[in-house]
């Protein structure tokens, strides 16, 4: 068997672990299937009178689009960071209970046994975002198989540079404890100012820059590389972009080879 | 039993349980699109009446001729049949009296459609759910063609409720060195051609054609440069179930050809070639 063969039987067994484990563990479905439920259905429905129209020439929220329609792309972001961030408490478990000491003695690389990992849960949070998907027709987004392929590129590379930085996280973090708390003080600022739920950008419209935000607010929103990953969502989604529309999927494709070089540097001092 | 095979129906089970999984979850965020995202439609159906604001005239889209109350009407008349309520219009002299639609102070509890001339674009888009009525308009002129293709002369311009870009529209004129007469009444348009006071007329496609008595031809302005739009039935934002609802009648009377016949009896079939 050649070195390839063997390097690539390897990586695709530590997918393989991952994807089981992941789909078999019906808890982790739940909180793939709960994220859009509460976060479309139940806030999109909750806010969208606030947003919708009662004098013509009068709304609030002057965007081409409902708010469910904007909402829609940032839902897919959320759950997709949540997954690929929280994929990292698997390799907390690991190293907890012996089972990356006894990989790491393995003849394969310690690259290709990260990579598989990674790779396993870029598989599972790109799967997560395929879920808020089939919402599409709830939330009035009409899609092309073209905005599909698209949206599943750049979900992917999301997932593959979020995993990663989950992966840079866990190295740092030694117990689940610390690890539930760090995340989720990581995951939801990181959501809330990526102009997800609200448009936080003064330029967006004439309407919206007349009401004024803080600029520490404003400024938060544009160093925030999830605000890009929003954005080239929204692009693919409901072909709307606030940003450069190739800035997002640049920063997106940055991200996931900054992440993983960090994480290689960090795995492989494991 | 071989171990292959033993190992073959393991890895089988284990696929299952992952599929079965991942089935239950898309099966269970497939029922809940069918949920109502908003009670628009339901409190239609519930008073059995669809409202709808129009300007008092806008030939052939509102026409004050109850023989033929105009394209948009007519359309509007079969979707709410086919809705099964009743449509009830509203005429509103303030629709395009005032170049700020905010002017016209068309509110939710007046009606629930607004139409008689909402062009596709994207202020519009920003205040409206748009549903195209499968007509088009843009800016296009009545005149003698060598003075369209050279320029230089008076134009007169009747802007009309239709949101077409004006500021573009005085550009292109300027540039071709017109001196633009502003009109008032589309009624007015085709007398000032007559005794002289314009050289050519300019408004929007539709409101030309059924001015148009003599059927001179009517030629589309710089498609480039100003473009060619669909008009649309504006419904409030935020009125996801009353437009899907609207949506899926409305295709029913394409396929039907009740849409088509419509068109053709209205004249509002338009080609969409670019003027000189």
């Amino acid at each position: 068997m050649s070195k390839f063969s063997t390097l690539r039987r390897g990586i695709y067994a530590v997918w393989l672990r991952e994807i089981m484990r992941s789909f078999r563990d019906r808890g982790q479905l739940i909180g793939g299937v709960s994220r859009p439920i509460i976060w479309l259905l139940i806030l999109g429905i909750g806010l969208n009178p606030y947003f919708r129209g009662e004098i013509y020439g009068e709304v609030r929220f002057v965007i081409p689009f409902t708010y469910l329609q904007f909402l829609f792309p940032a839902v897919i972001v959320l759950n997709i960071m949540y997954t690929s961030i929280l994929f990292a408490v698997s390799m907390i478990w690991d190293r907890e209970f012996g089972f990356l000491r006894e990989v790491l003695v393995s003849p394969m690389p310690r690259w290709a046994v990260l990579f598989g990992k990674i790779l396993g849960g870029s598989t599972v949070a790109t799967m997560h975002g395929l879920l808020v998907l089939i919402l599409a027709r709830f939330a009035d987004v009409t899609l092309g198989w073209d905005q599909v392929a698209l949206a599943l590129v750049l979900m992917f590379l999301l997932s593959f540079g979020l995993t990663s930085f989950g992966v840079i996280l866990a190295s740092r973090v030694r117990s689940f404890e610390g690890f539930g708390v760090f995340s989720n003080t990581i995951i939801l600022p990181l959501y809330f100012c990526s102009s997800s739920v609200f448009p936080l950008d003064p330029s967006l419209t004439r309407t919206q820059a007349a009401a004024t935000y803080p600029e520490w607010l404003t400024l938060l929103v544009q160093i925030n590389p999830i605000t890009y990953a929003v954005d080239a969502m929204r692009g693919a989604l409901i072909s709307y972009s606030q940003f450069d529309p190739l800035l997002g999927p640049g920063i997106i494709a940055a991200g996931a080879v900054l992440f993983f070089a960090i994480a290689l540097v960090d795995f492989q001092r494991q | 039993m071989t171990t292959q095979g033993a190992i073959g129906r393991g890895s089988w089970r284990r696929w299952r349980t992952v599929g079965l999984n991942l089935a239950g979850a898309a099966l269970l965020l497939c029922g809940l699109t069918f949920l109502p995202p908003d009670n628009s439609l339901a409190e239609v159906r519930k008073s059995g009446v669809l409202r709808v604001c129009v300007p008092e005239s806008m030939p052939p889209l509102v026409t004050d001729d109850p023989a033929r109350p105009g394209y948009d009407l007519e359309l509007l008349d079969l979707i709410a049949k086919e809705l099964g309520v009743r449509l009830a219009v509203n005429r509103n002299s303030a629709i395009g009296a005032d170049f700020n639609p905010r002017n016209w102070r068309l509110t939710r509890a007046q009606c629930q459609i607004i139409a008689g001339g909402v062009a596709d674009n994207e202020p519009a888009r920003s205040f409206l759910e748009l549903l195209p009525t499968g007509l088009h308009t843009g800016w296009a002129a009545i005149g003698p063609d060598d003075m369209l293709s050279q320029g230089g002369g008076t134009a007169a311009v009747f802007p009309g409720p239709i949101g077409l870009d004006r500021l573009a529209l005085s550009r292109y004129l300027r540039s071709k060195k017109f001196r633009i007469l502003t009109i008032p009444a589309a009624s007015q348009l085709m007398p000032a051609l007559a005794d002289g006071t314009a050289d050519i007329v300019i408004s929007d496609r539709q409101t030309l054609a059924a001015l148009n008595s003599a059927n001179a031809p009517i030629h589309w302005l710089s498609e480039k440069e100003l473009g060619v739009l669909d008009l649309a039935f504006g419904l409030w934002k935020g009125d996801a179930t009353l437009l899907r609802a609207m949506r899926d009648s409305h295709q029913k009377l394409i396929s039907s050809g009740l849409a088509d016949s419509l068109s053709t009896r209205y004249g509002t079939a338009v080609d969409a070639t670019t003027g000189p």
